[in-house]
């Protein structure tokens, strides 16, 4: 028997638990938690434990296959590598390399997401380069480096357990962020004040001090009214305020007009529990927020994330333990792809393509000349392939046909591309729309690193070999550029790759394989002595003072009307993760959620005839799905919840393409919907 | 107490006594599983922390062919062995048991009424320890303990490590996972999922404690497990782990024991 | 206010206790109409899981009624019975739950006027805990 236990990180969420896999000649058979690990302390979520069944599935992509007269045909590497690359050229002689969009997978590794991006800018010529990021932390990346410099989360996961008051808003954490979710719990047990805000009555709301059910898409109004109250009782932290923020007069102008009664009128929370949560917000000794996509996701979502920024300016709560605007992170690696400059305005490191001196300096690095212009973001390369401005798609890991707002629209955009090439371990509902795809090795069967939602970074490490004939993502992109007949994709292994993703990232600088491998590392970490940075902007912010915004409530995109009368906020459940190919795959995940459900308040599913379990309508401007209702309390009345992990009837078909206009990500959290009986 | 541990294990390997090892190595300052196979690994050989060891053996036993394994057992680790060994799950004639000891420390953090094994090949024999949060509940009254559980399974989301991590919690169809008694519909799970577990592994249960320590929330469930096992013991005499001819008493139809004595 | 009328299971086997049951009802004696039947084969059939699911689902309590010891029609069946739910009612027990929602008991083929007792008895019993709370947190 060859037994190996392999310590690894896990591929789901943002927490970064690492965790032993167990293989036994050469099989993935379980995960045996590590009780050294910081982040898990030897535990997991339902998801963790389950992390190794989805690998060697029946299902896994294993040859390249070649789209021929409607079906997929098997192919060499060889073959289905030089056609991807001779397509790809022949859209760029013909349109241009802007006519060219590559998705880059938040579930890749630094190095890979390093590689894909300069692929593009590199090999294609083009800044069209983005990722899922778009789809849920945009907000923040751009929300947050406007307030504090920096669009990360600004302390590490391991604080909340010992957190005297925590603001949850717009997260769903014990369900979304299980190991963050119940470090809260734990503190909440020791005594910490817990708020939390959602439309709906979650798990870690049950638990909560405090429970406000605002109107979905009024957070500035609410979070406007919060810093009324705690400007109009003193609470606020005068000298922080004076010595490390600027713009403090046109903010608190801004929030003059939010007494309590209009903020009631506005988000449906009763005066006396916004006091209530402000006082106690403003009060602990240190507060800490902890926000997510029901933040993120709005056409408001920069303001919201920036209305949160001053809140936690207004109180002193940055730059201090257990404290903080915490930006919880979806994707095992979404926080590493954005560090690696898989984002269409940024090299890696947040350094923009419109800044000379960094164009310089990867034009030395990579000996080629530079873009100098800001590309297209996933969603604007959505419309733009509607329009026939974008001819050609390269998508690695990433499933925008049940991901992406709209899926109609995403389906006749991806229908109109001239050439599609998708990369990814199983067949997608967008792979089956490809010309060419190719098999990608999984987390378990490649060496590479990933950045877990606190910027810590963490080794993964190879525990089985390629499944089939998958390769790592970032040997396809290797091939992808030598078809090209370019140069500077020869690494030997991931160790290089991140070699010089370092030696051009400042935030990843003092990094190396070598140190990984005994410790974790929240960057930034500048140099070889720094031991990283878990707590950000202590004494100074990243752009030097906080910049307060002055903000004000803007209804969404689209509010219920007669004929749509509900408002659909969409999300994730536990057992699920994102567009199900891995959970669905995995018997024990699949088994605890195994369809699709709306969940519907009570009373609007007496007054519309519906009973528990029966089969409904669901309806927006943009199409239609039938699925079984769940009717009960958990959603506030005049909102239904859909998660979108299911294909079969997804989420996304009734969801609008509206954007934030700075961010550009879509407002998945508010759209107006009918449901009726089917 | 690695190094004696170590040389025991080495002594094992180099007289063929046994095929492998099962311990922890140091991979960086990381203890991780492993199967030693030569003595001139152990140079790295750990005993801290503990950890799930005899759940990790049964779930490796399946694929060790004829091998004879050696492992470093504490109190609880030896019990829960007999208790897979009664219900042949695992071969105790391949089974090679190191006797720790566990420190004051340690049997402190475990609650431990027995904290060392049979046979003490390592380490020094402590005293046991009460766990005072069962005892307390004890003296409740029932609404007070009811609503202190209420509060407890409410932070309850389900990952399962309770059952995961626990040695003896082994039925191949799983009660907690048929959606017939343990309604599928989200979290907090059902109650029914934390009383049929401890129902179920109530005895069997040789209260290593695992249950709790992989509890991403913090419920107590070794002080239930230690009030289950005084119920067990007062109702039929009987205590896990502790005689290997008694046979578990609610899942047999008749008291004979399981093995026969002549063996 | 309306009084509280409790719902109570049954589980009844084949042998003994619903033919017991049935003479109860032949003989017209007078029952609380609360319960609710469920036969099985034999009390052993009745795994602690059933009555678990029941009162986690809001039964307010639940009666296992079988053959007495000595005459179970497999032998043992009723033995198994008496081990798991003694050890179930210590778990209720530790759990807070109360145990007097769960009665176990022996009625034979011949004892419909026993049926009629241990149902009137547990009704009231129910009856005087009041109704079944334990789902009154649950969404």
């Amino acid at each position: 028997m060859n037994y190996r236990s392999v310590l690894t990180t896990c591929p789901y969420c943002g927490c970064g638990c690492r965790f032993f896999l167990q293989v036994v000649d050469g099989k993935l058979v379980g995960v045996q938690p590590c009780k050294s690990d910081e982040i898990s302390q030897g535990r997991l979520c339902i998801k963790g434990y389950n992390a190794h069944a989805f690998v060697q599935n029946k299902d896994r992509l294993t040859d390249p296959l070649v789209a021929r007269d409607g079906r997929f045909e098997k192919a060499a590497w060889g073959d289905a590598v030089e056609k991807i690359a001779s397509e790809l050229k022949r859209v760029r002689e013909k349109y241009g390399p802007d006519s060219i969009q590559v998705l880059t997978s938040a579930k890749c590794t630094n190095e890979e997401n390093y590689l894909m991006q300069k692929f593009a800018r590199a090999v294609i010529g083009t800044n069209n380069v983005d990722h899922c990021a778009r789809l849920c932390h945009a907000s923040s990346v751009v929300g947050l480096a406007s307030t504090f410099g920096s669009g990360a989360m600004t302390n590490s996961s391991l604080e909340f357990e010992d957190a005297k008051c925590v603001f949850v808003i717009g997260s769903n954490t014990l369900e979304s962020h299980p190991l963050i979710g119940t470090r809260i719990a734990k503190a909440k047990e020791k005594g910490a004040k817990l708020i939390v805000a959602d439309p709906r009555r979650t798990a870690l709301a049950e638990l909560a001090d405090i429970h406000i059910q605002q109107r979905p898409g009024t957070d500035i109004a609410l979070v406007n009214g919060m810093i009324h109250l705690i400007l109009a009782k003193g609470l606020a932290k005068k000298e922080f305020i004076d010595s490390r923020t600027e713009n403090f007069e046109a903010m608190a102008a801004s929030v003059k007009d939010y007494t309590p009664e209009k903020v009631e009128r506005i988000t449906g929370v009763p005066k006396e529990k916004l006091e209530k949560a402000a006082e106690m917000y403003a009060s602990a000794p240190a507060s800490s927020i902890a926000y997510a996509m029901g933040i993120t996701q709005h056409t408001t979502g920069v303001g919201n994330v920036q209305s949160l920024a001053n809140l936690a300016m207004v109180t002193g709560n940055i730059g201090k333990p257990f404290a903080g605007v915490n930006a919880l992170r979806g994707q095992n690696n979404v926080q590493g792809a954005c560090d690696m400059g898989a984002l269409p305005n940024v090299f890696s490191g947040y350094q923009p393509v419109t800044d000379p001196k960094a164009v310089e300096k990867f034009e030395a690095a990579w000996n080629v000349d530079l873009l100098d212009k800001p590309g297209l973001t996933v969603t604007d390369a959505m419309n733009a392939a509607h329009e026939g401005k974008i001819k050609a798609m390269l998508v690695f890991g990433e499933n925008p046909m049940i991901s992406d707002p709209d899926i109609n629209h995403v389906r006749e955009a991806l229908e109109k591309l001239e050439f599609l090439a998708v990369v990814d371990i199983f067949m997608t509902e967008t792979a089956r729309l490809a010309d060419v795809v190719l098999p990608a090795s999984s987390y378990a069967e490649k060496d590479g690193t990933f950045t877990a939602t606190d910027r810590r970074v963490q080794l993964v490490r190879k525990a089985i070999e390629p499944v089939g004939d998958s390769k790592p993502d970032w040997q396809v992109v290797s091939l992808l550029a030598r078809a090209f007949g370019s140069k500077g994709f020869e690494h030997t292994s991931p160790r290089e790759v991140f070699e010089e993703a370092a030696s051009l990232t400042p935030q990843y600088a003092g990094m190396s394989y070598d140190r990984l491998e005994n410790e974790t590392l929240c960057w930034p970490c500048p140099d070889k002595s720094s031991k990283g940075t878990p707590i950000l902007h202590i004494g100074k912010f990243a752009r030097g003072k906080g910049l307060f915004i002055p903000l004000g409530h803007i209804d969404p995109a689209e509010l219920p009307d007669e004929k749509f009368d509900l408002i659909l906020t969409t999300g994730r459940v536990l057992f699920q993760f994102h567009t199900g190919t891995m959970t669905r795959r995995s018997p024990k995940l699949e088994r605890e959620a195994p369809e699709p459900l709306v969940e519907i308040n009570t009373a609007d599913a007496a007054s519309r005839g519906i009973k528990d379990g029966a089969l409904v309508k669901v309806s927006s401007r943009r199409g239609e799905i039938k699925l079984k209702a769940l009717v009960g309390d958990r959603t506030a009345q005049g909102v239904v919840f859909i998660a979108f992990h299911y294909a079969e009837a997804a989420a996304n078909v009734l969801t609008i393409n509206a954007l934030d206009p700075k961010a550009k990500i879509p407002e998945f959290k508010v759209c107006a919907v009918s449901v009726a009986r089917a | 107490m690695k190094e004696d541990a170590a040389k025991i294990c080495r002594r094992l390997l180099d007289s063929r006594e046994v095929d492998g090892v099962l311990g922890l190595e140091m991979v960086g300052n990381i203890p991780t599983p492993k199967v030693f196979a030569q003595a001139d690994d152990l140079g790295r050989f750990e005993v801290e922390p503990v950890f799930p060891i005899v759940t990790l053996l049964r779930n490796i036993w399946p694929f060790t062919g004829k091998e004879r394994i050696a492992l470093v057992v504490r109190g609880c680790h030896e019990l829960a062995i007999k208790e897979l060994a009664k219900r042949e799950i695992v071969d105790l004639k391949r089974i090679h048991m190191v006797g720790m000891a566990c420190s004051e420390e340690q049997a402190r953090t475990c609650r431990c009424l027995r904290p060392y094994p049979t046979k003490t090949d390592i380490g020094t024999k402590v005293k046991g320890v009460e766990d005072e949060l069962a005892k307390s509940l004890r003296k409740m009254t029932l609404e007070e303990r009811g609503r202190f559980w209420e509060e407890q399974f409410k932070k309850c989301n389900k990952c399962y490590g309770c059952s995961e991590n626990c040695p003896v919690c082994v039925c191949e169809d799983c009660a907690l996972e048929d959606c017939a008694f343990v309604r599928t519909e989200g979290i907090p799970p059902s109650k029914a999922f934390h009383i049929i577990r401890a129902y179920h592994v109530a005895d069997k249960c040789i209260e290593c404690g695992e249950c709790e320590r992989s509890c991403p929330v913090a419920i107590p469930l070794r002080s239930l497990q230690r009030m289950l096992a005084d119920d067990i013991k007062e109702l039929f005499g009987y205590q896990a782990g502790m005689d290997d001819r008694q046979s578990p008493v609610v899942t047999t139809l008749e008291d004979a024991p399981l093995k026969e004595e002549s063996e | 206010m309306p009084e509280f009328e409790p719902r109570i299971l049954a589980f009844c086997c084949n042998w003994c206790s619903y033919a017991g049951a049935d003479l109860a009802g032949v003989s017209r004696l007078q029952m609380p109409p609360n319960i609710h039947i469920i036969r099985v084969m034999c009390s052993g059939n009745v795994k602690p899981e059933y009555v678990v699911k029941s009162l986690v689902e809001g039964v307010d309590g639940v009666l296992v009624l079988g053959c007495h010891i000595g005459d179970c029609h497999y032998i043992s069946g009723n033995h198994r019975t008496i081990k798991r739910f003694a050890l179930l009612e210590r778990l209720m027990d530790d759990l807070g739950i109360d145990k007097r929602r769960i009665r176990v008991d022996w009625v034979s083929a011949s004892e419909g006027e026993k049926f009629q007792k241990v149902v009137s008895e547990f009704v009231a019993q129910v009856k005087s805990l009041g109704p079944n709370d334990i789902r009154r947190d649950a969404a």
